[in-house]
């Protein structure tokens, strides 16, 4: 069992060497997200203005969510693996995976973990930086059940936002061009997912809803978690068993998608 | 002037070929455009569902104002996007000789080759957002209005498509630009805020004042809700020009660094 893991340890170790080529390009768009949190802050100021709480949350509340949205998006987003993967399958490179026995989803997960990993450290520069600014703004509550249950479900999340982008990648055994489903895709799952507002503010109804669906265990659930806006924790422990079936989902859906593109794909050339 | 007319009608037709030759892409960006128009209106209707005003402004008067950034957004996608978002790449593979060959400014020919329909369709939506926000507000735009406004869209464009070349203009120097365009949507995310919520000097200096995306969709969206404003429409003109003007000095200069890549 475990000599088999080795190789995906190597491609790990291979991923970090070349993710940490492009570190510049990675602090650069960490440095931008400060541009987008200025934005969030003053937009969530003026809807503050004259009132001290919005939907049951303050003001230091909702810009701690955002803050830990940047964090989450910078640890366990999945930035461009789809394009990643639609690019190999187009230009015929996955061909060599298909004759080595190696996994590809444990070998492009091996990849994104590792390019996560030199991302989340890297965006905690600018954070520093800004933390004069942010300090009073940011409040985290301190019960353990928060950690005991958000890092498996940050964990059970960086899953789910592979597999999504893993599931659109595969595409391309279907369809030559992929972009325009990722980026409508990535529409519903910033609404969904609480990147654009808190789910809370939709209201109970609506928040009952999207708990069913796995955009909202994709950033919602976890940062909800850490930063308070979810503060029952047997509803969270709920939570994390909802997230283990989309996990499950997810993966067969991979599986899935893989062998019956496989079906459709030819192999050209030596 | 009629040369240039000829020219950009010739792409037009170019890009509505294709567009007609790749239909299912045209309906599928059509939608992915609409469902961000959607996505931007469902934030504005959230949070005013929590609040009766932000920064002085109700939610029908916000709505004028992201839609008239959505317009300007989806113009500057539509007749300019592809183009300038191809031009980093061109400049590092030596595909940027192509367009040294043209008959026409090179500025003008690199930048203008594509049209996104499917943005131009979308400016349509955007346009419908802004005409329902006035219907509520219950405004009555004399003609004077609309051509004012009209221009200051147009002005407004100059500037987003000024700021977007310079900034890939910097693939003169730097070679590799990839993703450099994504700061531009950074930026673009200010122009859907109300300048009275920028409290701060910093930030009303360098967002209202140096980088003019405040301005952009502020200035047209008060004179159709408060009437013209001399001053900022001066401010908002004379930026276009001078924004205009930087961007044809630093491409033109960028352009004599250009080496090509052939071999």
């Amino acid at each position: 069992m475990l000599p088999s893991l080795q190789k995906y340890r190597h491609s790990f170790l291979i991923g970090i060497q070349s993710n940490l080529v492009y570190r510049w390009n990675f602090a650069v768009r960490g440095f931008f997200s400060l541009f987008h949190l200025a934005v969030v802050f003053i937009l969530w100021s003026a809807a503050y203005e004259g009132k001290t709480e919005l939907g049951g949350f303050r003001l230091d509340q909702t810009i701690t969510y955002f803050v830990m949205l940047v964090v989450l998006q910078f640890f366990i987003g999945a930035f461009n693996e789809d394009y990643q993967i639609s690019e190999e399958i187009r230009n015929g490179l996955i061909n060599q995976f298909l004759l080595k026995p190696i996994n590809y989803f444990g070998y492009r997960f091996s990849i994104y973990a590792a390019a996560r990993m030199v991302s989340g450290l890297l965006v905690i520069i600018p954070l520093l930086v800004a933390l004069p600014f942010l300090k009073d703004y940011l409040t985290f509550p301190h019960e353990w059940w928060r950690l005991a249950i958000g890092l498996p479900a940050m964990a059970l999340s960086a899953v789910i936002q592979f597999s999504i982008a893993y599931c659109f990648g595969l595409l391309t055994f279907w369809f030559l061009e992929i972009q325009g489903f990722v980026i409508l895709s990535m529409a519903i799952e910033m609404v969904l997912g609480g990147q654009i507002f808190p789910l809370d503010l939709l209201g109970p109804k609506v928040l009952n809803v999207a708990q069913y669906l796995p955009f909202y265990y994709q950033m919602y659930f976890p940062a909800a978690i850490f930063t308070g806006r979810l503060n029952d924790w047997t509803l969270a422990l709920r939570g994390l068993g909802f997230e283990l079936v989309w996990v499950l989902v997810l993966l067969v859906l991979n599986q899935f998608l893989w062998v019956r593109g496989l079906r459709r794909h030819t192999a050209v050339g030596g | 002037m009629a040369h240039y007319l000829k020219i950009w009608l010739a792409s037009a037709r170019y890009s509505l070929v294709r567009m007609m030759m790749f239909r299912f892409d045209f309906f599928l960006w059509s939608t992915v455009e609409l469902v961000w128009i959607v996505v931007n209106v469902l934030m504005i209707s959230v949070i005013y569902s929590h609040t009766d005003r932000m920064a002085g402004w109700s939610k029908y008067e916000m709505l004028l104002l992201v839609g008239t950034s959505m317009l300007i957004q989806r113009l500057l996608m539509g007749f300019f996007w592809s183009s300038i978002f191809e031009m980093s790449r061109n400049i590092r593979t030596g595909n940027f000789d192509f367009f040294l060959a043209q008959p026409g400014n090179v500025m003008f020919m690199a930048t203008t080759r594509k049209l996104d329909p499917d943005s131009l369709i979308n400016s349509v939506a955007a346009l419908a957002v802004i005409v329902y926000a006035a219907l509520q507000l219950h405004l009555h735009p004399s003609t004077l209005d609309l051509v004012v406004y009209a221009s200051m869209i147009f002005s407004g464009l100059m500037i987003h498509y000024s700021i977007l070349v310079s900034t890939i203009s910097v693939a003169f120097w730097i070679t590799n630009a990839q993703g450099i365009e994504g700061s531009y949507f950074t930026l673009t995310e200010f122009s859907r805020l109300p300048r009275e919520a920028f409290k701060a000097l910093a930030g009303r200096i360098l967002f209202v004042w140096l980088l003019p995306v405040v301005v952009v969709s502020n200035v047209p969206a008060n004179t159709l809700l408060h009437g013209f404003s001399p001053l900022f429409a001066l401010w908002l003109f004379g930026a276009a020009i001078g924004w205009f003007a930087f961007t044809v000095w630093i491409f033109n200069r960028g352009l004599k660094r250009y080496s090509s890549a052939s071999s």
